[in-house]
């Protein structure tokens, strides 16, 4: 039946129709949704202890006391997890050991002088010290179990010696103890095996909680340890786990699997102990809490991005953007009131329509051409000045490429001011100057105030433009209109594509953009509710 | 009856007697002075306002000029011919054939990006057209249009962090592609940006068709889809077509989202319709390359030469669009 | 009664020389208190033409208005009535491409002089037009608008000035509680009187009225009617007007236009129930327009 045909099309045609809004509210949910919650993050998130560390040191935000008292009592919990690490540290890599050990001599050396014990016995002392130094030193080196613990056996009978008691070589009796309780665990022929995932599990640690007591790091990055909440699951997860490539079918790819470290590389040592004692007590070594990080709007960033916030972006956005509305306002509004107001049919209007229209046409990266060709590379000799993209060149770029938008805006609203406005006040008395400053400009000023909003918001996001204009990759915040500046835009772009050290902190990457979403479309927001106003206004309520 | 009381005692000036002698008190002539000075300033006033708004005019002379002054070098130096035939685009090469400045793999790269995404995003916007203008009751057209705007406000650098950090790794993850930066990422994310423009102008132009002639359709008893197919929209095809040249011009100019998001391969796809490999745009090449380039060089003003065919085929495209939106106004459109 | 008579036959042109000559005599108006108002005419048409662009507006029209009364243009739609109203304050200048001849005086003084002083002229020959316009101010910045432009700036002053234009367009009890709130929040027969008292702050000596009443309910319309009643004592009042009944209640004097052209100009008892031209008759019983 044809209807019935006709009446499926019909059906379908609407469904589809519908679909596309559908479609659309979907792609915005998408592209938004992730990239504003990983960027809210930035801001919103658990800061640990490490994180306030941080702020107090470098940026100097913070109370000085409280942190330092938080510090002081995480250094506390955090001693028993080093201990662990060194006694294991040092029952695997022994060297340590051997150097105090041998310097352990000399000082009794020092001290038998030192009593004034000259002669034969001195000579007998020093001989006896010498002989458990070597028998030490020999359980230290070597991987003989058997040899290891005989030496250690005798050297520890002179343990309760009196001659011993109060003087150095006491220490090497400790020593030789905790030797003796270390290497319960160890398979000492594979002492060397134990020497990488040891050095693993340190790195881990020191990511974690920053480097130990008594270790410089050689980068910013690493002076700290987690400092958000969520990263110190992450490296926590790395600390307890370890990947590895088994064969799970014969025959078959090797697979990933994921091992406890303490059941797999440190199985039976004194250190598996640590894996627990981290998991369990994190909170109290990492003291993680809820954390607004205003700052981070006016922090400038350490460490490529890797700590602080974008303040010096924010600071150029907002200079540049306003920069561009101060040209291109006077031009685009006077220009509107021209053609609504005085223009005739001459040809010359109809060029400068062209015009307008032609430059709301141009690709952005065009602008930038321009911009470069003739701000930077032209007007800037001209005054005398360097010519290399500042803030000026990169606000007058901008300017001529928001110009026709705010000339389109201006021209819509002061046109869709009723002519029997014009009429009244004419009727009055008012000459034309007169009428449209006080009739027609304060009708049609809603409608260029929201294509004013519109294009500050188009101006702050515009990246091609201001790349080789004024915008620049690092450095310091601008003193000067003649400086470059970073900016929201362009950073955003270099932090995703080039940005090693961002790519470590995607948060931060997430946080910038989410910081320059967020100006433009609340800028936006607020131009949608000063129309919905207007237009309520102008219904008289 | 009272007599009214005389405002004209609120002037201080000579009152005229109430009753009408229909005196008036101030001169209708001009003197010779306020005539004159009325005339300057008047005129004045309006050369003023004239002279402000050449800036335009002013502004797209200084665009051309400088561009083009700029990539005239290149044009002196190595000729049209080999710009436009050949694609090897090897502008720093020191050794061997030297540097070459084939751009038609650049052309290429643009035409297949934006047709791409005008593929995806032609349909999809007139529906929504369609959709806005005719189907959704008002609540639904109020809510949708913030949402509109919504999505042409959002920068580009944004939808190309998008493009490069989410949706690149998915792609290569979850569909098995060499890599996620491809003509294809790029053409759906500018697909996605093109999108506004073209609702909004096909809306205004569908909407400007008027009740009438629906009424007409639907009261010789055809459906809304024949309706909409079969006479609204051959009604406003010159406002459909300037749409989607606008939506085209959108695409074609977008640089921030090409250059993160396409790969930047300067290669014509093999076989042509192979969506998931790399290609390179002219906007991307000028972006990429400008820091890099020493100034003055034969490459700085290649990266010109870009520009300027940038600019006239845009420039081509404008005028084309204003023809057709002419034509809608003409029709007693808007 | 004396009548304004015309000369016989074709010329629908008035002859001044009866009106000078009639001048002497009392002319009876309803108003027998203003027995010794001047006979000066206020506006005068000698032969005025307008064009616009190759279209005629009004074509020949020589007519005078007397002050203080009101007098009524009807005619047929594009008759030419708006345009000639217009062309007394000038407002026609809005309209591009346009032309005028003949000679248009008010005042006695020939408007469509180059050097005629328009600020002056319109500050003086009000307007009321067809829809009501108030601007999107306050009532009191509204009806302070013309004085303003004038050149007073006393508060004091200002406030008195707008009571007595609110009082003199029977607005003034309506809205003298809040003289802040918005214009456009009143109803539209408020916006007309508060346009009228709006043109009348500027203290003119004629009204010209585009068809006041025809955006307005019948409530409306009869208040503004009455309005007009009471404003002629003061002002001479032009109204073009689409509704002869209205015509023929408010005024004294009725011009009939058609096509452009001055067909008949007469006191309006007369002109309503004994036409001389066979127009006029025509247009007044209905059988076209």
């Amino acid at each position: 039946m044809k209807n019935t045909r006709r009446e499926i099309q019909d059906r379908s045609f609407t469904f589809f129709s519908s679909l596309s809004i559908v479609l659309m509210v979907g792609a915005l949910v998408i592209i938004l949704g992730p990239m504003l919650r990983r960027g809210f993050s930035a801001v919103f998130f658990q800061g640990t202890v490490e994180f306030r560390r941080m702020q107090l040191a470098q940026f100097g935000h913070g109370d000085e006391e409280a942190v330092a008292d938080e510090v002081a009592q995480v250094t506390e919990l955090r001693q028993e997890i080093y201990a662990i690490l060194n006694k294991f540290q040092a029952g695997i890599e022994p060297s340590a050991l051997i150097d105090r050990v041998r310097s352990i001599n000399r000082e009794y050396g020092q001290e038998l002088r030192g009593k004034n014990i000259v002669g034969a016995d001195y000579t007998e002392l020093r001989r006896r010290a010498r002989d458990l130094r070597d028998l030490l030193q020999d359980a230290l080196e070597s991987t003989d179990r058997e040899l290891v613990e005989a030496n250690l056996k005798s050297v520890l009978q002179h343990r309760a010696d009196p001659l011993y008691t109060d003087s150095v070589m006491a220490e090497m009796f400790v020593t030789a103890r905790q030797y003796q309780n270390v290497i319960q665990g160890i398979d000492l022929s594979h002492r060397e095996q134990y020497l990488e995932p040891l050095l693993e599990v340190k790195d881990q640690l020191r990511k974690l909680l920053g480097p130990m007591p008594g270790e410089q790091a050689p980068l910013l990055m690493e002076e700290y340890g987690a400092t958000r909440w969520d990263i110190a699951l992450e490296t926590l997860h790395d600390l307890l786990w370890q990947e590895q490539w088994v064969t799970v079918e014969a025959g078959q790819e090797l697979q990933k699997q994921l091992v406890r470290r303490e059941e797999s590389q440190f199985a039976g040592t004194s250190l598996a102990p640590m894996f627990g004692l981290a998991e369990d007590h994190l909170t109290d070594l990492l003291r993680p809490k809820r954390t607004i990080y205003w700052h981070y709007f006016t922090d400038d960033w350490k460490e490529g991005h890797f700590f602080g916030g974008v303040g010096p972006e924010i600071y150029g956005t907002l200079l540049i953007t306003l920069l561009t509305m101060l040209f291109a306002i006077p031009f685009g509004v006077i220009s509107a009131a021209f053609l609504v107001e005085c223009a005739s049919e001459h040809i010359s209007v109809k060029i400068i329509r062209i015009c307008v229209n032609t430059l709301a046409g141009v690709p952005s990266i065009v602008f930038g051409l321009f911009g470069m060709a003739f701000f930077v590379l032209f007007i800037l000799p001209n005054l005398d000045r360097k010519p290399q993209g500042c803030i000026l060149t990169a606000a007058m770029t901008l300017a001529v490429l928001v110009l026709p938008v705010i000339i389109r805006a201006s021209e819509e609203a002061i046109r869709s001011v009723p002519a029997t406005y014009r009429e009244a006040s004419l009727a009055l008395g008012a000459g034309k100057f007169r009428t449209f400053m006080t009739v027609t400009l304060p009708a049609a000023l809603p409608g260029i105030l929201t294509g004013i909003i519109l294009s500050l918001s188009r101006a702050a996001g515009e990246t091609a433009p201001i790349l080789f204009t004024g915008a620049v990759d690092m450095g310091p915040v601008p003193r000067s209109l003649f400086e470059g500046s970073r900016t929201l835009a362009t950073s955003g772009y270099y932090i995703a594509v080039g940005d090693k050290i961002g790519m470590m902190a995607p948060h931060k990457q997430y946080g910038l953009i989410t910081t320059l979403i967020v100006l433009v479309l609340g800028l936006n927001i607020l131009a949608i509710l000063l129309r919905s106003r207007m237009s309520r206004k102008l219904r008289g309520q | 009856m009272n007599h009214p009381t005389d405002i004209s005692q609120y002037r201080g000036e000579k009152t005229a007697s109430v009753s009408a002698s229909a005196e008036f008190n101030r001169p209708l002539l001009l003197t010779p002075g306020e005539d004159l000075r009325g005339y300057l300033v008047g005129h004045g006033g309006r050369i003023f306002l004239f002279l402000m708004t050449c800036i335009s005019v002013l502004s797209v002379l200084l665009i051309f000029i400088f561009v083009i002054r700029e990539a005239l070098p290149f044009l002196r130096e190595q000729g049209l011919r080999d710009s436009i035939t050949s694609r090897n685009w090897y502008p720093e090469r020191a050794e061997g054939a030297g540097a070459e400045f084939g751009m038609l793999a650049l052309f290429a790269g643009s035409m297949y990006v934006t047709l791409a995404s005008l593929i995806l995003s032609v349909p999809i916007g007139l529906s929504a057209a369609v959709f806005l203008s005719d189907i959704a009751p008002f609540w639904l057209r109020q809510v949708s249009k913030p949402i509109i705007e919504i999505l042409a406000a959002i920068p580009s650098v944004a939808y190309g962090f998008f493009a490069i950090l989410v949706l690149a790794p998915y792609m290569q993850k979850y569909w098995n592609f060499d890599t996620g930066a491809n003509a294809l990422n790029a053409s759906l994310i500018l697909s996605l940006m093109a999108l506004p423009t073209i609702i909004s102008v096909a809306e205004d132009s569908l909407s400007a068709v008027g009740r009438e002639i629906r009424e007409a359709s639907y009261g010789l008893g055809a459906t809304r889809c024949e309706t909409m197919l079969k006479v609204v929209m051959p009604t406003a095809h010159s406002g459909i077509i300037a749409a989607v040249i606008l939506g085209m011009m959108r695409a074609i100019g977008e640089t921030m989202v090409v250059w993160m998001a396409s790969g930047n391969a300067n290669q014509i796809p093999t076989p042509w319709w192979d969506i998931s490999q790399s290609v390179r745009t002219m906007t991307a090449t000028i972006a990429g390359e400008m820091g890099e380039t020493s100034q003055n060089s034969v490459h700085w003003h290649a990266l010109f030469m870009i520009g300027v065919f940038l600019l006239i085929f845009t420039f081509g495209l404008n005028m084309i669009s204003e023809y057709f939106l002419a034509r809608v106004k003409k029709s007693g459109g808007k | 009664m004396t009548k304004l008579s015309t000369p016989a036959a074709s010329s629908h042109l008035f002859d001044f020389k009866g009106t000078i000559e009639s001048k002497s005599k009392t002319v009876t108006t309803p108003n027998p208190e203003q027995t010794d108002i001047c006979e000066c005419s206020v506006v005068s048409a000698k032969d005025f033409s307008f064009y616009y662009g190759k279209t005629t507006g009004v074509k020949n029209i020589s007519m005078e208005i007397f002050p203080c009364r009101v007098t009524a243009i009807i005619g047929p739609s594009g008759c030419g009535k708006s345009t000639f109203l217009r062309s007394i304050n000038r407002m026609n200048d809005l309209i591009p491409a346009t032309r005028a001849t003949g000679i248009l005086e008010v005042n006695g003084q020939n408007i469509y002089d180059k050097r005629t002083n328009l600020v002056n002229l319109r500050q003086q020959v009000g307007m009321v037009f067809q829809k009501p316009n108030p601007f999107a101010k306050s009532i009191f910045d509204n009806v302070a608008y013309g004085p303003r432009l004038q050149g007073i700036r006393n508060r004091t002053k200002l406030e008195g000035l707008v009571e007595e234009c609110l009082k003199s367009s029977a607005l003034w009890d309506e809205v003298k509680d809040n003289l802040d709130k918005s214009a456009l929040a009143l109803s539209g027969g408020q916006q007309q009187r508060l346009c009228i008292a709006r043109a009348l702050a500027t203290n003119p000596r004629v009204l010209l009225m585009d068809e006041p009443c025809s955006a307005l309910d019948p409530l409306a319309t009869a208040r503004i009617e009455d309005l007009i009643e009471q404003l002629k004592t003061q002002y001479t009042i032009i109204i073009v007007t689409h509704n002869m009944q209205q015509a023929a209640r408010v005024s004294e004097h009725a011009a009939f236009f058609c096509l452009g052209e001055l067909i008949e100009y007469d006191l309006t008892p007369k002109l309503f129930t004994n036409p001389s031209h066979k127009q006029t008759e025509d247009y007044i019983t209905g059988r076209f327009g």
